[in-house]
């Protein structure tokens, strides 16, 4: 069986009706050229758009909650409305007995401080933290290490100080192992940190921050048992919604805190906001899908379009081929390689095209914009597959086309 | 080489038009036939079914020793790629192809490479002289001069017959005269058989046999 698919002639002759009425060629082509390049652009361009989001959450664990002490807004057992209460480490250590409860990581402070070593000083925010904090939220750590649990236990004196701090602090040096002053005592340095997430825990960013153990903070400014924000952490298969009512029982079985008083405890769940994120993702993809099809699908019946036009415009000379000796699936593969070539031609340039703007966007933002390979190809495909999907009327026309038909026509 | 046997054909429209009636015809191998009629007489209509173009309702036509009936398209196209060489009146060049690539295109069918195609190609436009035009296109070459590589095309692929549709109808008288003598040369040195359809009593007259056909039936000589 002989496959005039693989035949130079044919490639040749494809080039030569395609080359024949250049204008409508072109035309035709830009609209699968702007059909891919835009698929490509709205999935890359959302990918893109979904990470700059997400980047705002790096590092902080997404199936987790946030709670504090707020004023009481309803006097109760002899404290008065606006009386302030806070929350202990005997509520930590009963909230991590909760079934459910993965990590609960107590931190405190949050305060505006001078720090100095030698000569420079800068503005810092100190705060405390425990051993779960790293449970909670992963900083990046630049240089030496986090705090550990020996420093948590021993109340040592070390800092992890945030990128920004040793920049000023330390120009051009390495600041692990010196020492910084913070209100008049020296925090020996063991790491630098920093982060993506533009989330700040305890006012600032970790770059503006010294991080010291908590137990350090509670001894160094007289704050007993008491902590500040409290971030909680669910165990896979639960969600913080759902252990919020147990949360807030213990919490307020051990306070003075009135029943129907809902604002003195505040409970912020951080997996609802990543829902609603995710939500919003979907969405942008969906409109990325939905837009990007409808263009595909205009270019698709453009094609479609120009090969029934082609078909017309040659009825005679498929006549004369079918008379000396082309059977039909010879012109109907020879119809369908013209849709393929001009599919293949100019899906593979609007692809490259848009690789370009994705790669300017990436420059731009700073962020990963570009699709994968396996996106780019799998964008061709569909072209490809819709594009013969489209040819298939028209060369079945050609297909029905009588030679006596062609050379009757004169 | 070609025997038709009661050959009837009946165009089904809003009226029945029986076109052709009983027609029993032979031409034998190397014969240089001309079928004459007025327009309307079923000449056409028999050149059709002589070029497998068309299908018949009863009777039979053998060509070449084949029983040429209800055949597929598949088989259709290939026995005609075989068996026919087609020579039309107004050429039937495809105009974006030049000389070569036109003589060549049966062979592209039959799956011939394409440095073999060309070759036998140029052979062929060399033997009716037409080797310093062979990569122009249609467009560049005169009436006679397209209607030699069209002769060409049919030749190629050296069919049992060839079917000529008024091949000079569209021509000058002085080319026609060029034209029929290569039909008479081929007919002569080659012995090919020839069938031309005409009207022509001129080109008619230039053939060994004529074969009158009225009103859809064949005139007994």
């Amino acid at each position: 069986m002989k496959t005039t698919f693989f035949d130079l002639e044919n490639w040749r002759e494809i080039g030569a009706t395609l080359a024949r009425n250049k204008t409508r060629t072109l035309l035709t082509a830009f609209g699968i050229f702007w059909g891919t390049a835009m698929l490509a652009m709205l999935l890359g361009g959302s990918g893109g758009l979904q990470r700059m989001l997400r980047s705002n959450f790096e590092g902080f664990a997404s199936n987790s909650a946030v709670l504090f002490a707020n004023r009481r807004t309803i006097s109760y057992r002899g404290y008065n409305k606006g009386s302030s209460w806070t929350l202990t480490t005997t509520d930590i250590e009963n909230m991590r007995l909760i079934q459910g409860v993965d990590a609960v990581a107590a931190t405190n402070g949050g305060w505006s401080m001078d720090v100095s070593s030698g000569r420079n000083s800068t503005s810092a925010s100190i705060q405390g933290v425990d051993k779960d904090f790293l449970k909670a939220f992963l900083p990046t750590i630049n240089n030496g290490r986090f705090l550990n649990e020996s420093d948590q236990r021993s109340g040592a004196k070390v800092a992890v100080i945030g990128l920004n701090v040793a920049n000023n602090l330390f120009p051009g040096g390495d600041a692990i192992g010196r020492f910084v002053n913070v209100g008049g005592i020296f925090y020996k340095v063991v790491g630098i940190a920093s982060q993506q997430a533009e989330i700040q825990i305890n006012g600032s960013k970790i770059d503006d921050t010294v991080t010291i153990p908590l137990s350090t903070l509670a001894r160094t400014f007289n704050m007993g048992d008491a902590v500040g924000g409290v971030m909680l952490t669910a165990k896979e298969g639960h969600s913080p919604a759902e252990l919020k009512p147990r949360i807030i029982r213990t919490i307020r079985a051990a306070h003075p805190i009135h029943p129907d008083d809902s604002q003195a405890l505040f409970f912020f769940d951080v997996s609802e906001q990543f829902a609603m994120l995710d939500n919003l993702f979907a969405g942008i993809t969906l409109l990325a899908m939905f837009v990007g099809i409808g263009t595909l699908i205009a270019g698709i019946i453009g094609v479609g379009n120009i090969m029934w036009v082609i078909v017309k415009e040659r009825t005679a000379e498929i006549g004369i081929r079918r008379a000396i000796g082309a059977t039909p699936a010879d012109i109907v593969t020879q119809i369908l390689s013209e849709g393929i070539a001009l599919t293949v031609l100019a899906g593979t340039a609007g692809i490259a095209f848009a690789t370009g703007v994705l790669a300017v966007a990436e420059k731009l933002a700073g962020h990963r914009f570009q699709i994968e390979f396996s996106m780019a190809a799998m964008i061709l495909v569909i072209f490809l597959v819709l594009g013969v999907a489209a040819s298939i009327i028209p060369s079945l026309k050609a297909m029905k086309i009588k030679p006596i038909e062609a050379i009757n026509e004169k | 080489m070609i025997t038709l046997k009661d050959v009837n054909k009946t165009y089904f429209g809003a009226v029945p038009l029986h076109v052709l009636h009983d027609i029993n015809l032979h031409i034998g191998r190397g014969e240089l036939v001309s079928i004459m009629g007025a327009s309307g007489s079923g000449k056409s209509t028999l050149l059709n079914i002589l070029g497998i173009l068309d299908s018949y309702d009863s009777g039979e036509y053998w060509l070449d020793g084949h029983l040429i009936r209800n055949l597929g398209e598949n088989r259709a196209a290939e026995t005609r790629n075989r068996l026919i060489g087609f020579v039309f009146q107004s050429f039937n060049l495809i105009g974006y192809k030049d000389a070569v690539d036109n003589v060549a295109l049966p062979l592209f069918y039959q799956g011939v490479g394409r440095r073999k195609r060309r070759q036998m190609a140029m052979e062929q436009l060399d033997r009716l002289g037409l080797a310093d035009r062979a990569h122009h296109l249609p467009g560049e070459l005169s009436g006679g001069q397209k209607q030699r590589v069209a002769l060409a095309r049919a030749l190629i692929t050296n069919p049992s017959i060839i079917l000529a549709d008024e091949p000079t109808g569209a021509l000058d008288s002085t080319t026609s005269k060029e034209v029929m003598q290569i039909f008479r040369e081929l007919n002569a040195d080659l012995g090919k058989t020839i069938v031309i359809v005409t009207h022509d009593p001129g080109v008619g007259a230039q053939t060994n046999r004529v074969i009158r056909i009225v009103d859809g039936r064949i005139e007994q000589q």
